[in-house]
């Protein structure tokens, strides 16, 4: 077995100087990093571009995104564009030694090699950092990295993304990237067991640092079917007037998408939009439905008949509601200059899973650093336990029209717990 | 009739249940520390402390704080006898024109109750949301540094004597 998954060192280079590779090369490069948001996970607020060291929680332990930067020492200066290739596709280091499947190569595999010798050309241009990754902290006996060859030959698929002649040339772009570079589904699938992504459930909604991630074919969550400009518009700017603010993991593949080719964006959401496929007369009525909710007027018809006495979850959510949201999200929206979303069609609300709208709620959504989006400010520290969850059993009713979420205050308490370590 | 808990007294506030904080805090109370910046979250003038934590206090509705302490910058200390972080507000000169001060003292006083010996970044991480637009962050990120080095297990402690 271990003779069946060794892997050579790859021999040391010289560092290349920079001017061996070609500007528009970089350029390239520079838009595909983009797509493939490296920095979420190479990319510190406190250190350098690329030069590594965010720690990613798994569920099978702490790892950390090592350095991209051409530091000779501690980043790839010494690694040849074949052993860059090899760890792209394969998840093995230079060294030999194998990479945690949390790095996506099971969708990097796919990239093509035009692609790939771009983004080499980019990350070997970067500014060198001197910066040793922390040392990673995972449960027995995954510290042993020969054991992710288990791992690899179960999920690893080098399957070229499906061509389909019968597709625009935009639309096969868009799932070139989605599968490969982009890695979408690696967030949007639910993972197995083995932390692999669940292939047959592919795009049916998953998980990301606590947060839902909602389904993007059939199953999509979203109230009003999506078109090619709102999705495009979202991807590049985390704003879709009808739908959704990008907030929690997604503002940083918007990030990234802002610096990505507009052509490239735009095939992305020409082919995401084909895999939500065309809204079937059930989900018709679902937007239906909503759009007479978001026109009906506000969600609590005169704010200040709302008493505090009420203790019922959906008394005590309208008053929250018409003290905390009201005056952004309704009663004309005049505070937040009409730019809140009405919460009748806004997808978080009508989530299988409250995860992301108690994110929203506790932390706001906050725009990254230098980076452009608009600000909803944080509710953690005005509202209780009790409050938050009365407000999402409130809003789920009146807003969603949805049944309730089951153990909504468990989701409470424990995001509360996550957000305040 | 709304009763609230403001500096330790009880104060009983007839108003809406959605009227914000800061507007009982100033129009009713005459409690003029907190000041009305942007009356949307986004600027941190209004900062006043609900249940020990930092609030933005044009977001919080009365009929929402309950049984939670509120504290403002005039429960820290007076003119005559400033608090160790007022005072170290005035050592180090922070404020310039001064409107967003107070919701600086108590976004900072709130960090100190519960951290009295936080690290430079902690300060600034903390610090973030409240903004200063005479651009004085620097002395108000000394001013947090002095007082959380001269008196921050003084502060910490007091809050603990204090809670009710």
């Amino acid at each position: 077995m271990l003779a069946l998954t060794w892997r050579p060192q790859l021999a040391p280079i010289d560092p290349p100087a920079r001017s061996s590779f070609d500007a528009a090369l970089i350029r390239r490069g520079e838009q595909l990093a983009g797509v493939g948001n490296c920095a979420a996970c190479h990319t510190t607020r406190d250190g350098g571009p690329y030069a590594g060291g965010v720690a990613l929680a798994t569920p099978f332990g702490t790892v950390h995104g090592t350095n991209l930067t051409p530091d000779p020492d501690t980043g790839i200066g010494r690694w040849s564009e074949a052993a860059f290739r090899r760890a792209m596709r394969d998840g093995v280091a230079r060294s030999g030694s194998r990479l945690y499947p949390v790095f996506p190569f099971d969708h990097y595999a796919r990239a093509s090699d035009d692609d790939l010798q771009a983004l080499y050309a980019f990350l070997m241009t970067r500014e060198p950092v001197r910066a040793e990754a922390p040392a990673n902290r995972l449960m027995f006996p995954l510290g042993f990295r020969p054991l992710l060859a288990g791992w690899s030959l179960l999920y690893l698929d080098r399957a070229p993304p499906p061509h389909d002649t019968r597709m625009s040339a935009e639309w096969n772009r868009g799932a070139y990237l989605t599968a490969s570079l982009g890695h979408c589904s690696s967030c949007h699938s639910p993972r197995t067991a083995l932390g692999g992504e669940d292939r047959r459930r592919r795009f049916d909604g998953g998980e990301a640092e606590g947060w839902y991630v909602p389904a993007l074919n059939a199953k999509s969550p979203s109230p009003l079917p999506w078109s090619v400009e709102q999705l495009t518009d979202y991807l590049s700017s985390g704003i879709a007037r009808d739908h959704a603010i990008a907030g929690g993991p997604m503002q940083g593949v918007v990030a990234g998408l802002a610096r990505a080719a507009p052509a490239d964006v735009r095939a992305i959401a020409v082919y995401i939009g084909s895999v939500m496929g065309d809204p079937t007369p059930q989900r018709d009525e679902r937007a239906k439905a909503s759009v007479a909710r978001a026109e009906r007027g506000p969600l609590v018809a005169n704010a200040s008949t709302v008493t505090s006495g009420d203790r019922s979850p959906l008394g005590l959510g309208a008053a929250v509601y018409a003290g905390a949201c009201a005056s952004c999200h309704d009663l004309g929206r005049r505070l937040s200059s009409g730019g809140a979303l009405q919460l009748p069609l806004a997808v978080a609300v009508h989530d299988p899973d409250p995860r992301s709208l108690i994110r929203i709620v506790l932390r706001g959504i906050e725009p990254l650093d230098g980076e452009p989006g608009r600000l909803m400010p944080a509710f953690g520290a005005q509202l209780t336990d009790e409050q938050v969850t009365a407000l999402l059993t409130f809003l789920r009713q009146t807003a969603a029209g949805a049944p309730p979420w089951p153990d909504l205050a468990a989701a409470v308490r424990s995001a509360r717990e996550d957000e305040s370590r | 009739m709304i009763t609230l808990n403001i500096n330790g007294r009880a104060a009983a506030v007839d108003a809406d249940p959605t009227t914000p904080l800061l507007y009982v805090l100033r129009d009713d109370l005459k409690l003029n520390g907190a000041k009305f910046g942007c009356g949307l979250g986004q600027c941190g003038a209004c900062t006043v402390m609900v249940g020990g934590q930092a609030v933005m206090s044009c977001l919080m509705p009365i009929g929402l704080v309950e049984q939670r302490a509120v504290k403002t910058v005039e429960g820290l200390g007076t003119p005559t006898a400033p608090g160790p972080l007022q005072q170290a507000f005035i050592d180090e000169q922070a404020a310039q024109c001064g409107y967003c001060i107070a919701g600086m003292i108590m976004r900072a006083q709130a960090l100190l109750e519960r951290n009295p010996h936080p690290s430079d970044a902690e300060i600034r991480r903390h610090m973030a949301p409240n903004l200063c637009r005479c651009g004085t962050h620097l002395r108000i990120l000394r001013a947090v540094r002095r007082a959380a080095d001269r008196s921050g297990v003084a502060i910490a402690a007091e809050s603990r004597t204090s809670a009710p």
